[in-house]
This record gives C-alpha cells, sequence and structure tokens, in this order.
C-alpha cells in the first residue's frame, strides 16, 4: 500500500514537470520567436514590374519575408487573409482573441472605424521626416486625426467614371469621346444621359445605378455633388438638405423616369452594373486608375458631375494600421516591420501599378502606369468621399438603403435628403461620441 | 496452510476477471465506436436528405418563378427581365435569375445577355437533364458575380417571348443564403459537416470564402496532411467522382487525428462530407468506460459483499446449530451419565433396606455404593472442569512445585490397584534434572492421574504400565520442557478412537467392562489442561496392543533452581535437586505390588503417640449429616473433635478453648450465621499466642482456584476440597503437630 502510495506520488509529480514543462512551452518558444499576424482583404492588384503578383496579399509576404530577414530578433509575421466583406469577423470580432490582428491593411474607410476603438496606435515614430517627405503630402491628411498618423498610406486608386465609346457612337454621341479625363456641365450630363436613354439599342442602358447593398454606394454619394452639393459640412456631418443636395437626389430620381438607368436599378448591384459594363450593356460607370487597363480603348474617362462643370472624383486611398493588443513588443515590431517598408524604395514600388503613395515610385514607374499624369493632374478634382466621419461603414449601411426608397419613389428627394441628415449624422454622432483615440 | 489452497484459485478467478473485463471493454469500445458511427452515419444521411430537400425546394421555386412567367403579360424580353428583376429581388434565395432560349441565349435579371459562345450552361441540359445544380465557377460562363455561388438550372415549358422560345431557367443563389439551411453541426460542434463538388471546392463550408478566388479545396487539406488505412487522395477522388459512400481516416497537416465519411448527394455530382475528430470516438468511449468499471466495481464489491454476509450467515447457523447439537448431545450425555449411577445409589438404596439384617449383602451394597457415589463425585468434578476449561475460565496456579514429587505421588496413588491386579509398573526411565518448577500443581497430577489410571484401568492383569519422564532446558534458561510417557499394553485404541478420544464423552465402545467404565470426561480435560498449562497431549496407540501417552508440560523454573541450574551448568543441579527432594532420582524399577509398602507409607497413620493426649480438632460444620460423618471419621481416626454449626460458634469455640489445645480447625466455607472465610480472620485476629499458628483447613465443595486463593488470603492454612477425601485429609491432619496444652 505504502509502495502505491509512493508510486502515485511519483506519478503526479512527474505529471506535473512535464505539464510545467509543456506550459512553459505553450507560453514562448523554444526560440524565443515573436509572432505576429497581419490581416489583409482580398483585393486584386497589379504590379508594374512584377506580372506574377495579381493579389495585394502577395507583395504583404514580400514585405514580411524581407523585413524578418532584415530584423535582429527572430520574428513571425503571417498574413492572413480575409473576405471584403468580412471586416468584422476579422477584425472587430476578435478583438482580445489569440486571432487579433497586429497589422491591417486595408482601404481607409472601411479602416478608419477602427481608429475610433482606440486599439490602433499612432504611428508618428514611424512618419520620420524622411519618410513624410517620401509619400505625397495629400495622403497624409486622410491618415492624421487630431495631429497623429494613425494610417500608413501606401497607395491610392482614382475614381471617376468611363464611357463606352461604341455606345456613344451608337447614340450619335462622338463628340462627347475624347481622351484623358472629361468634366462636363449638368447640361451637358443631361444631354448625353437622354440621347443615350432613347438611342441606345433595347437591353442597354445609359448609367450606372444600384441600391441593393452597400457596396459602391460612395460612388452614388459622389453623384449626389452633381447639382454643387458639397455633400458634408464643413465639421463632417451630411449636409444634403440644401437645395444642391435635394436637386441632386430629384436629378437622380427624374432620372429613373427619364431612362438614364436599368429598370428597377434599386434592386442591382455594383457588380451587375459592372456585368452590364463590361458585356457593353451599360453606356456609363465607374473605373479607377487600376482597373481602366482591362478595357484598352473602348472606354473614355470622365469625372463625376459636381455641377460647375469642373467635374469631381474620389480616391480610395490603402494602407496599414497597428494594433495594440497590450503586448507592447509586438506593437514596437510592428512599428518596425512598417518603418521598414516606408525607408525602402524597393518595397514601396511594388504599390506601382495603383497610384503609388510614395512619390519615388511615382516617378520611377509614372510613366508605365496607364494615364498615371491624368491621375495625377485630376488630383485636384478629388474629393473626400468619407467627411473623416468615425464610423463609416454604419453611414454605408444607412444610404443604400434610402436610395432605394428614392429609387422606387417611395419618399421624395427631400424627405431622401432629411431621412439622410437625419439617420446618418446620428451614427456620425454616435461615431464621435464613443471614440476613443490610442495616444 | 488451507489459505494457500485458495491462491491459485484466487489467481485463476482474478485472471479470468481481468480477461473478462479486457474483453468487454474491447467489446464495448467497438460497440461505442459503431454507435459513433452509425451515428455519424445517421447524421450524414439526415444532411444529405436535408441538402437533397434544399436542392429540390430551390427547383421548385425557380419553377414556381417559371410559371408565374407565363401568366405576366410581358411582350418582350426587356421586359420579360424586368420581371425576372422583381422576382431576384423578392427571393429570399436568389440573388439573380436567368431565362434560356432554346439557341443557349442567356438572359439575367440585371439585365446581362449572354450569348450561347459566352457560357456553357445550356450543355448542362444537353443529357435531357431536368435540372442542375453546380457551384459557380466561371469557367461554365462568367456572371456578374464573383462570389461563391451556387447555379441552378432546370428546364422550363417553352416560353415564347419575341418569337423566341425560352426553355431553360438557371438561379444563382450566394453560398452564404443556403448555407445556414445546409450546415449542420453534430457532436457538440465538433463533427462539421461539409459539401464539395468533384474538383473538391467547398460548397458548404463551415468557414467559406466569399470570394471565388478565395475559395478552399477539400483536396488542399488531404495534401497537407495525410490519409491512414491504405487509401490515397487519388483513391478519395474517384470515389467521389464515381458518387460512392466510403469512409477514411486522416491527420491533418496540424496533427488533428479525423475521420471522414462521404456520402453522395442524390441529383449532383456533390459528396456529402461528415468530419469527426477522431477524440470524439475516444470521448465518447471514456464515459461508458469510467461507467462499466465504477458498475463493475459497486457490482464486486456487493457480490463480496453479499457473499459475506451470506456465508457468515450461514457460519453462524452452523455454528448454531453444531453448537445446538453439541449441547443437546451433552445434555443428554450429561443426563445418562448422571442418570446411571444415582439409579445405581437408588437401586441400592432399596436394597440395603430391605436386607438391613444381612450383614454380608449390606457390606456389598455399601461398597457399591461407595463407587457410585465416588463416580458421580468423579462426573460432577470433571464436568465442571470441561466447561470452566471450555470457556477458558480456568485460572491455573502459579507456585512453586517439585514435578518429581508430584509424579511420584501420582505413581503412588495406583501403585494400590496396580498391584491388586498384578500389573507391573515401571519407572526406572524417570529423569528429572530440573524438579523445581513453577506452575499449577494440582492439574498437573490431575493430568498424570488421569493418563495413569486410565493405564491402569485397561490393562489386563500381568500386564505393564511404564512411566517413563525426562526434561529439557529451554534455551533462554528460564523454562523447562518436561515430557512424560505413560504406556499400557493394554487393550489399545482403533484409529477412528484415537482421533476423537480428547473430545468430550467419548470412550471406545466396544469396552464392556464395568471396571473400564468413566465419566469419559478425562482425556478431554487432560487435553485441554495440558495446552493450557503450554504443552501438549498426544497418544500413540495399536489396538490390542496397547497406548503410549505423551504429555508434555512447559513450566517456568523455580527462580531458586534457576539461579542453581545456571551455575552448575545443569549438571550439579540434577543432584541437588535429588538431594532436595529427598527422592532418588535414579531409575526406579519394582512392581507395584514390591512397592506396596511405600504406597502405604502415604496413608495416614494412628495420630502420634509422642503426645500425651489426643489431637484436639475444632471442625466447624453447618451440615448436621455432614458433620456426623466427619466427627465419625476422625474419632474412630483417634482424634478428638469439637464440632461448631457456624463460623461464630466455631469462633466463640476457639475463644474459650485452652491455648494451643485445638491443633487444627476443619472449617467449611459457606455457612450460616458467619461464614468460614470470616471464621477464619476474626481467630487469626485474635489476642492468643496460637490465633496465628493453628492450622485452619478450609473445606468446601468450591473447588476452584479463586476459592481456594480466597480461603488463604482469609487466613487460612489449606485446602480440603468437598466431598472430602478421607485418605488425603487424614495424610494432612497427621502433619499437625498437637499443641501443648
Amino acid at each position: 500500500m505504502r509502495g502505491m502510495r509512493i508510486l502515485l506520488s511519483c506519478l503526479i509529480a512527474c505529471s506535473l514537470a512535464f505539464a510545467a514543462i509543456f506550459t512553459a512551452g505553450c507560453s514562448r518558444t523554444p526560440d524565443d520567436t515573436l509572432r505576429l499576424t497581419l490581416k489583409i482583404p482580398r483585393t486584386g492588384h497589379d504590379v508594374i514590374f512584377d506580372e506574377s503578383i495579381t493579389q495585394v496579399d502577395q507583395v504583404m509576404e514580400i514585405m514580411v519575408q524581407d523585413f524578418e530577414k532584415a530584423y535582429d530578433r527572430p520574428v513571425d509575421i503571417t498574413v492572413q487573409v480575409f473576405e471584403q466583406n468580412q471586416y468584422d469577423s476579422a477584425v472587430a470580432d476578435v478583438f482580445d482573441t489569440p486571432d487579433a490582428p497586429d497589422i491591417l491593411y486595408g482601404d481607409y474607410f472601411n479602416m478608419s472605424t477602427y481608429i475610433h476603438s482606440g486599439r490602433v496606435v499612432p504611428l508618428d515614430d514611424v512618419v520620420t521626416p524622411q519618410v513624410r517627405q517620401s509619400v505625397f503630402d495629400c495622403l497624409w491628411d486622410m491618415s492624421t486625426i487630431q495631429g497623429h498618423v494613425y494610417m500608413m498610406p501606401y497607395l491610392g486608386r482614382q475614381n471617376v467614371l468611363a464611357y463606352n465609346k461604341e455606345l456613344f457612337r451608337q447614340a450619335g454621341l462622338s463628340r462627347f469621346i475624347k481622351d484623358g479625363i472629361q468634366s462636363w456641365t449638368l447640361e451637358e450630363w443631361e444631354q448625353v444621359l437622354d440621347t443615350l436613354a432613347k438611342n441606345l439599342p433595347t437591353g442597354s442602358f445609359p448609367m450606372m445605378m444600384y441600391a441593393r447593398s452597400s457596396q459602391g454606394d460612395t460612388h452614388i454619394m459622389t453623384l449626389l455633388r452633381a447639382c454643387g452639393s458639397d455633400f458634408f459640412s464643413e465639421d463632417g456631418h451630411f449636409a444634403l438638405s440644401t437645395p444642391e443636395g435635394v436637386a441632386a437626389l430629384r436629378w437622380i430620381q427624374e432620372g429613373v423616369d427619364r431612362g438614364w438607368f436599368p429598370p428597377h436599378a434599386e434592386n442591382l448591384e455594383i457588380e451587375d452594373c459592372s456585368s452590364l459594363f463590361r458585356s457593353g450593356q451599360l453606356a456609363i460607370y465607374m473605373v479607377n486608375n487600376a482597373s481602366i487597363g482591362r478595357y484598352e480603348d473602348t472606354i473614355g474617362l470622365v469625372n463625376f458631375p459636381d455641377g460647375e462643370g469642373e467635374g469631381c472624383a474620389t480616391t480610395f486611398i490603402s494602407g496599414f494600421e497597428v494594433f495594440d493588443n497590450g503586448d507592447p513588443e509586438k506593437v514596437q515590431v510592428a512599428k518596425d516591420f512598417l518603418a521598414h517598408v516606408y525607408n525602402s524604395e524597393e518595397l514601396m514600388a511594388y504599390a506601382a501599378g495603383m497610384l503609388p503613395a510614395s512619390q519615388a515610385a511615382a516617378e520611377q514607374y509614372g510613366d508605365d502606369i496607364l494615364l498615371f499624369d491624368e491621375f495625377l493632374e485630376n488630383r485636384k478634382n478629388v474629393v473626400d468621399f468619407t467627411g473623416s466621419n468615425p464610423d463609416t461603414r454604419a453611414i454605408r449601411e444607412i444610404f443604400h438603403k434610402r436610395m432605394y426608397d428614392l429609387l422606387i419613389g417611395h419618399t421624395t428627394p427631400e424627405e431622401t435628403a432629411r431621412l439622410l441628415d437625419e439617420e446618418c449624422n446620428q451614427a456620425i454622432d454616435e461615431g464621435v461620441a464613443s471614440s476613443t483615440l490610442h495616444e | 496452510m488451507d489459505k494457500r489452497r485458495y491462491i491459485p484459485a484466487f489467481a485463476a478467478a482474478t485472471v479470468l476477471l481481468i480477461a473478462a473485463v479486457a474483453i468487454y471493454l474491447a467489446q464495448l469500445s467497438n460497440t461505442v465506436a459503431a454507435n459513433v458511427m452509425s451515428t455519424v452515419d445517421e447524421i450524414s444521411r439526415h444532411d444529405v436528405e436535408t441538402i437533397e430537400g434544399a436542392l429540390d425546394n430551390c427547383y421548385g421555386r425557380l419553377e414556381s418563378i417559371a410559371k408565374r412567367m407565363t401568366v405576366y403579360d410581358v411582350e418582350t424580353i426587356q421586359e420579360a427581365q424586368e420581371q425576372l428583376n422583381l422576382e431576384a429581388a423578392s427571393s429570399a434565395l436568389f440573388n439573380a435569375v436567368y431565362l434560356m432560349d432554346e439557341e443557349g441565349v442567356l438572359y439575367s435579371s440585371s439585365y446581362l445577355k449572354l450569348s450561347k459562345d459566352q457560357h456553357t450552361y445550356h450543355e448542362l441540359f444537353a443529357e435531357n437533364k431536368d435540372h442542375f445544380v453546380l457551384a459557380y465557377d466561371d469557367v461554365n460562363g462568367k456572371l456578374e458575380t464573383t462570389k461563391e455561388s451556387l447555379i441552378y438550372g432546370i428546364r422550363i415549358a417553352p416560353i415564347v417571348i419575341e418569337g423566341k422560345a425560352f426553355t431553360g431557367m438557371l438561379g444563382r443563389s450566394d453560398l452564404s443564403t443556403i448555407r445556414d439551411q445546409l450546415l449542420i453541426e453534430s457532436f457538440d460542434g465538433e463533427g462539421i459537416s461539409s459539401v464539395v463538388n468533384v474538383k473538391g471546392y467547398y460548397i458548404v463550408n463551415s468557414s467559406p470564402a466569399t470570394d471565388l478566388s478565395g475559395r478552399n479545396n477539400f483536396y488542399d487539406m488531404l495534401e497537407a496532411g495525410h490519409l491512414e488505412g491504405g487509401m490515397t487522395i487519388e483513391d478519395v477522388r474517384r470515389n467521389i467522382a464515381d458518387g460512392m459512400s466510403f469512409s477514411v481516416n486522416c491527420v491533418t497537416a496540424q496533427g488533428e487525428s479525423l475521420m471522414l465519411s462521404f456520402a453522395p448527394i442524390e441529383g449532383t455530382a456533390w459528396s456529402f462530407i461528415m468530419q469527426v475528430p477522431m477524440r470524439i470516438f475516444d470521448e465518447r468511449f471514456t464515459p461508458f468506460v469510467t461507467m462499466t468499471v465504477v458498475m463493475l466495481v459497486v457490482v464486486v464489491v456487493l457480490l463480496v459483499g453479499m457473499m459475506f454476509i451470506i456465508y457468515r450467515s450461514l457460519k453462524r447457523t452452523v455454528s448454531a446449530n453444531a453448537e445446538s447439537a453439541a449441547r443437546a448431545e451433552f445434555l443428554s450425555t450429561m443426563s445418562h451419565e448422571i442418570r446411571t449411577p444415582l439409579n445405581g445409589i437408588i437401586g441400592l438404596n432399596h436394597l440395603m433396606e430391605r436386607h438391613m439384617d444381612d450383614k454380608q449383602a449390606m457390606e456389598g451394597y455399601v461398597k457399591k455404593l461407595g463407587r457410585a457415589a465416588t463416580y458421580l463425585l468423579s462426573l460432577v468434578n470433571d464436568i465442571l472442569d470441561v466447561s470452566k476449561l471450555q470457556a477458558g475460565k480456568v485460572e491455573l496456579a502459579n507456585a512453586p512445585f517439585n514435578m518429581t514429587a508430584a509424579l511420584e505421588n501420582v505413581c503412588d496413588m495406583q501403585r494400590e490397584p496396580m498391584a491388586e491386579r498384578s500389573i507391573s509398573f515401571i519407572t526406572s526411565e524417570v529423569h528429572l534434572p530440573y524438579p523445581f518448577v513453577v506452575g499449577d500443581e494440582v492439574r498437573v497430577e490431575q493430568v498424570l492421574m488421569n493418563i495413569l489410571s486410565n493405564a491402569v484401568k485397561f490393562t489386563p492383569p500381568e500386564g505393564t504400565v511404564t512411566v517413563s519422564a525426562g526434561q529439557a532446558l529451554e534455551m533462554s534458561g528460564y523454562r523447562v520442557r518436561t515430557t512424560i510417557r505413560i504406556c499400557d499394553t493394554g487393550c489399545g485404541m482403533s484409529e477412528s478412537f484415537q482421533e476423537q478420544i480428547f473430545d468430550v464423552f467419548t470412550q471406545e465402545r466396544s469396552s464392556t467392562d464395568e471396571s473400564q467404565k468413566g465419566t469419559g470426561l478425562g482425556m478431554s480435560i487432560s487435553y485441554l489442561l495440558a495446552k493450557q498449562m503450554g504443552g501438549s497431549l498426544s497418544v500413540e496407540s495399536t489396538l490390542g496392543e496397547g497406548s503410549c501417552f505423551t504429555v508434555e508440560f512447559a513450566t517456568p523454573l523455580n527462580a531458586a533452581w534457576r539461579k542453581a541450574a545456571l551455575e552448575t551448568n545443569g549438571a550439579n543441579a540434577t543432584e541437588g535437586a535429588s538431594e532436595g527432594n529427598g527422592t532418588s532420582g535414579e531409575a526406579k524399577a519394582a512392581t507395584a505390588t514390591e512397592r506396596t509398602s511405600s504406597a502405604d507409607a502415604m496413608t495416614p497413620d494412628e495420630p502420634s503417640d509422642e503426645d500425651n493426649g489426643p489431637v484436639r480438632l475444632l471442625v466447624a460444620e453447618d451440615n448436621e449429616l455432614n458433620a456426623d460423618i466427619i466427627e465419625s471419621i476422625l474419632t474412630e481416626e483417634g482424634y478428638e473433635v469439637v464440632l461448631a454449626a457456624d463460623g461464630r460458634e466455631a469462633v466463640d469455640a476457639f475463644k474459650a478453648s485452652p491455648i494451643g489445645s485445638f491443633a487444627a480447625i476443619l472449617m467449611d466455607a459457606q455457612m450460616p450465621v458467619l461464614d468460614g472465610f470470616s471464621a477464619a480472620q476474626e481467630i487469626r485476629a485474635l489476642n492468643r499466642i496460637d490465633a496465628e499458628s493453628v492450622r485452619i483447613f478450609a473445606c468446601t465443595a468450591s473447588t476452584f482456584e479463586e476459592d481456594r486463593k480466597k480461603a488463604l488470603d482469609a487466613g487460612m492454612d489449606d485446602f480440603l476440597p468437598k466431598p472430602l477425601n478421607v485418605p488425603l485429609m487424614l495424610a494432612k491432619l497427621k502433619e499437625v503437630k498437637p499443641c501443648v496444652g
């Protein structure tokens, strides 16, 4: 009996020892490698000098490998790809779990929400004077909140409208076919659209319109500047209940009856319009500098209408955020990673294919980027479609529904303007109220 | 030794039990595994039916749309597309709906028009299929979405619009729309169901991609890990393509062991996969094992407990029955044994009444009466002894005594009977170098007397009784082992009787000689006494030749003698013992007849004439008859007797007597007014010179050791048990010196 007790005691002791060793092994790898996670939405990407790259996560892998090789301590950064419509499950839903991202790469209008969660650390120490100087000045504006840089811009895509040259010709609008990025007056727009509606063959439609989901809603928002509305007030609130705002809404609602859009466009998604445009059934659709290559010379470019004839465009900025998950060591390594990327001309050059944030890359590869100069020149017409509000995604969930009601005639332009202002501004105010910035 | 006999049986039972448990657990494991597999199959069947039902539902919805299209008032294809647009918008299932004309041109609810050369969906109807479903793959034609979707197709009754006959309808549904309907978790979320197509792309998965470019492939998972059981990935591909049901075990790249169960989904080229971690099997099995082991332990403990209780109950019953039977037999025997001499006494009494005048006859009756009374006395004594011995209540005396003297005494008491029957008595082999020991002399003599008297009793005339004795000092030097053998040339005993000779009331039945009749308790008493004294008693006997009893006593040496023995290393102690005893330790060989004079020396003589007058004795006895008898005996022996009816009278008589006038007092223990013990104490307490020196004999029917001790403690000098052994009493009184008045 006593022997059994001794044996049992030994077994328990051994088990505890093994458990201790095992637990120790779990908390820190034997080689002391620090592990980080970089998350990125699945996004197509082209690089001028590397045709093998088709997805932006491939660029991230190159950056990570270069950093891991150069860094003075063992680190392992895992690149995890998620779907574009799964930001919540990939980021917000996994806060405070082992799956939380340490670094996030994505579009600003999706990422801005996280800044106000207080988890995104300011990156001022990464933005050295040299780094600041290497990036186009205008890109820092969208990255800076209350004087601190929370996002590091890597590239931009400028969104403008495109027209199908062949359909224009068929409709007798050849005179509107010009090189470069045009800007039409509102009258010209109405002339073009009315002509297209009248002359296009059955099964073809003048211009994109959709409201079934939030996807692509920023382009519809931009259309609401057609009658001269600034869309946002100076403090970043919706300001559509103005004569210009209501006029733009009426312009769109009347466009339904004037045959400017596919029938029942409220039931369409941006992908439907994209398919129609690609198949030559839609005359006017949105493109960006990265996507125009696929259409070759079949399309011409024109800014969104702005009521003044200058036209306007939008820019999607993509870049990095660093999250504080409670491990200062990881935060520092993530910052070091960004410092490594932004101090490397070679890695910054992988943005060449879009509109690189790096001036050096733009200079080096600008000539090879389709219509690079035109888009560069058109930056003067770029408008901020986010209003720097803290919860863009909440606004998007409201916007397409109100536009749906407008398109089917459930609400008047005035009602739509009022509802958009009320609901979206409430979302903005709630976002501001709940905003916490990491210091 | 008996216990060892059970070890093999116990070991065999244990091995059998372990083997049975092992077999049972193995069988249980198989059963649980089969049960889990059965559950997996059941869930698979259920899921497959669910999926097939969901697909049928989708076909049905498409058919409903097609039927409604026939009733809509549409004149152009665009109007038809607008209706499709509204149908898709109102559908919770379809993101887009398509009409296909007989030439294969596809018209969508979002107004997209795909010519026959832009897609291959029309080919899916080529084999006269009424419907199909497939995972969206732009290989079949690029539709409006890049999301993972399912494409359903049904053949419809032709709808003619603008002269075109539409014979097919397609519906596109995001996988996320139908995923929740098809994804069924099992085993508390550990079992994951999924559906893959022939290419391995997931139709339904727990972590789906939403974009075609990000979709996962089932075979990637298999290739990252490895399959078990000899099946290859190609085998899996082939089985899925052939629409087979099968299962395979695999280990993932993360090292997790999985059981994959495949089942085809009717009407599709898909395979349903139920993925269950192998640890689920263990987790399901463990509670069964635990419960089984606990139950087995409980059952075994209960069985053992019940068997123990039953065994004890049976044992008690058997024991009680045996005790009852023994008690009944004992009482029956006792009754018989006691009634026999009583019957004789009663009969003799009757005869004596009738022959009062026939002196010769009276003498014979009186002798017979004496023998019957003696026998009755010995029977009562023996019964009491047996009862006390069996109850363990006999307290042995622990006083110094002379073993040689005790043996001599016993021998002497049997010399006369032996002489009467011309039995040769040989004591030449008696060597007792350590005669002075500590123990219960009376009980030792009782044992020896029992054996020796039996030997005499069963030895025929002219036979021989031999007594031999020896001693050995134990290693410690403190104890001596005395071995005494008493052999006779008597009738001997059968082997069967030898086995029960030491049981109560046993006598060889063949014996019919009245002279050999005894109580049947003597040997039992001797055996029990020998054992209680740390010795033993055994017998060797041959029927018709004689018996030989060997008795051993282990007794401490008398302290003085032990010292002497140690100092003289034993040899001299022997001489000292002989000298101290005053009895020769050398071999003696003489017939009992020759020793008769010696034996006579033990009998009381006439009162010594050294005194001027008769020895005066005070007898305190409340029983008038006993008092008369004692007075008569003592008077006949020449003593002067003064009677006292109780203790008080005795004390008074002693007080009143001249100093030294009483040589001794025979004091009955139990008397009215004042008992013997108190009377003795009062006498000892008297302030007269002879109060301390007068010898007081306790005369009592209470013969136990504690009675003896009580008498001595009360100041009495010796003990004479009742009924009185007259020769012994006279012998002891002879030693009393008459006092000088």
